[in-house]
């Protein structure tokens, strides 16, 4: 979409690693059973504190939706490609399997799909938020993790919550610019 | 030429027999992966997905390589000891570069997809996309120089030959690009990759040459001659300055993955040091690739014709292990941190039976091909004895 450029900002103090996001995403997208194959996931942060004064934090994530994308970079026939409002896509007719878009992700946001025969990867739900939905994952948090919105846009949700707070995003060294902002 | 012979030795019975062996299980895993799919049948895996057989085509790559660098010095730069290895080499160098091809085609999900889109559309910042295109261009004037050896067209020999040269080295250090421009990779990344592909392939070229000139004799149950074996202590005073090169860059490749403890390629490194890869670094990529045939070669008194072949088989071994460890170790740090399953903070990978069938498979039918082109090709050349 033409003057756009989607992001998902991400509250991580609300996420309670129910991973509804995962299974909403899975069941949106047909992604096939197994351990590789997710589109999105929660990590689980390392314990804090001891017992029994214990925390935890959980971060998710997906495909950053690069504005410096190595993956598509690195795709020998342009199977990866990046739309007018910065999702990154996945022509799966023209993947090849190599695998390359994989190993250039510094996010280990993509895998390889054996039902559709080419490598896969969050899309923001393009499908859904161009008929004027919300990505599955971001629909179905039970407690508002995620917000979407176009950042161009000074008036949406993501524009103002990113002017009101410190944000940061993973893996800032590698350059690849992400669109997913974690709110501090 | 001359005409097909069947094997008439009992070595060359069983030769044969070996080789058929290693066909059928390198054809039996074919058949599996073409039945099941890469997901049942390989062990690779979302966080490590080049596994056994990208290494091997970077190890036939490298042997082509090195063959067509080695046998060049001959042709096409003027060492004259070298042009007996001429068309020995440069037959190999082909058939290397072809098995290559054809493991990486079992990597590959769609082999034939690639071949329409690499050129329908076509990305010029990949370096995947590069290598198709210089290895393509590189085979062809590999072909290109064998014919006109065969021929014995030294003029045009001598024109391919450079232009082979020039393309194997491109095509070669595009390959190591092909890691080495992978920013997300630490252990990968950076200009060292391209320069320290050229280099293991002289010493994967240098070996190979060694043992292909070593057993033609042998199979056939005939002495070396002078000249031969001659062109092998040549070849072992220029095996080890190959190798002390060799561990100079594998020094400077430690060094700096332990120096600080960069993020990343610190892990990787300590991989080899002292974690899952360390029996493979420190035994085959160290000891039975280079130290051992290193000694072997500096000194004269085990410098002979057999201590060159030998060294040379060790070399080979050596370097197998040595890009299967490069290829594994780059992959072992986790991306994200909820990964790491295994020990060291590490993740890990071992090949499956079928991923190690296709391997030995590989092996087998460029072997076999290498022993059916000496039967069908006069490869002796003008340098008969």
């Amino acid at each position: 979409m033409k003057n756009k450029r989607f992001a998902i900002v991400l509250d991580t103090r609300r996420c309670i690693d129910c991973k509804a996001c995962t299974v909403a995403c899975k069941a949106e997208n047909n992604v096939p059973l197994g351990r590789d194959n997710h589109r999105n996931w929660v990590t689980e942060e390392p314990l804090r504190g001891s017992y029994p004064n214990l925390g935890q934090s959980f971060t998710p994530g997906q495909c950053m939706q690069c504005g410096n994308t190595p993956c598509e970079r690195v795709c020998p026939t342009r199977a990866t490609g990046v739309n007018q409002d910065g999702i990154v896509t996945v022509e799966e007719k023209k993947c090849i399997g190599c695998k390359y878009c994989m190993t250039a992700c510094p996010y280990n946001a993509r895998y390889y799909n054996e039902e559709i025969e080419a490598v896969d990867k969050c899309t923001f739900c393009a499908h859904r938020v161009y008929s004027g939905r919300l990505p599955a994952c971001v629909e179905t948090c039970p407690t508002k993790v995620r917000v979407f919105g176009d950042l161009n846009d000074p008036q949406s949700e993501v524009s103002k919550l990113l002017a009101k707070n410190p944000h940061r995003v993973l893996k800032p060294e590698m350059g690849t610019k992400p669109y997913l902002f974690y709110l501090i | 030429m001359t005409t097909l012979a069947l094997p008439k030795r009992p070595g060359e019975i069983l030769w044969f027999g070996l080789l058929g062996a290693g066909m059928l299980a390198g054809a039996v895993a074919v058949a599996m992966v073409l039945v099941k799919g890469h997901a049942h049948v390989y062990n690779v895996t979302r966080e490590i997905p080049w596994g056994i057989l990208i290494s091997t085509y970077v190890f036939f790559v490298v042997s082509s390589t090195g063959l067509c660098l080695v046998s060049s010095l001959g042709d096409v730069w003027g060492f004259e000891k070298f042009e007996i290895i001429g068309r020995r080499g440069h037959l190999l160098a082909i058939l290397t570069l072809v098995t290559g091809f054809g493991t990486m085609a079992m990597e590959l999900n769609h082999p034939i997809r690639m071949g329409i889109y690499a050129i329908i559309s076509p990305n010029f910042t990949s370096a995947i996309w590069w290598m198709g295109a210089l290895y393509g261009l590189y085979l062809v004037l590999l072909i290109c120089e064998f014919t006109f050896l065969m021929l014995g067209n030294r003029r045009l020999a001598f024109i391919s030959g450079l232009l082979g040269f020039f393309a194997a080295i491109t095509a070669h250090s595009n390959l190591g690009a092909v890691f080495g421009l992978l920013e997300a990779r630490h252990y990968w990344y950076g200009s060292f990759m391209p320069i320290y592909f050229i280099l293991s392939a002289l010493v994967s070229g240098g070996a190979l040459t060694a043992l292909i000139v070593y057993f033609n004799h042998k199979a056939r149950g005939r002495e070396l001659s002078p000249k031969y074996a001659e062109f092998m202590l040549t070849m072992g005073k220029l095996q080890a300055l190959f190798l002390g090169i060799l561990m100079f860059f594998v020094v400077w490749k430690i060094i700096p993955g332990l120096y600080g403890q960069p993020p990343e390629k610190y892990e990787a490194t300590m991989a080899l040091i002292n974690g899952p890869l360390a029996v493979n670094f420190w035994f085959f990529e160290v000891l039975i690739g280079m130290l051992i045939p290193f000694l072997i070669l500096v000194n004269p008194k085990t410098r002979t014709v057999f201590g060159v072949m030998f060294a040379g088989m060790m070399t080979t071994i050596g370097i197998f292990f040595m890009r299967y460890d490069l290829v594994i170790a780059g992959q072992l740090v986790p991306m994200r941190e909820d990964s790491a399953r295994g020990a060291h903070g590490l993740l890990s990978y071992f090949p499956s039976l079928a991923e190690i069938a296709i391997v030995i498979g590989a092996i087998a039918v460029c072997l076999f091909l290498y022993t059916l082109a000496e039967k069908i090709f006069d490869l002796e050349g003008g340098h008969r004895h």
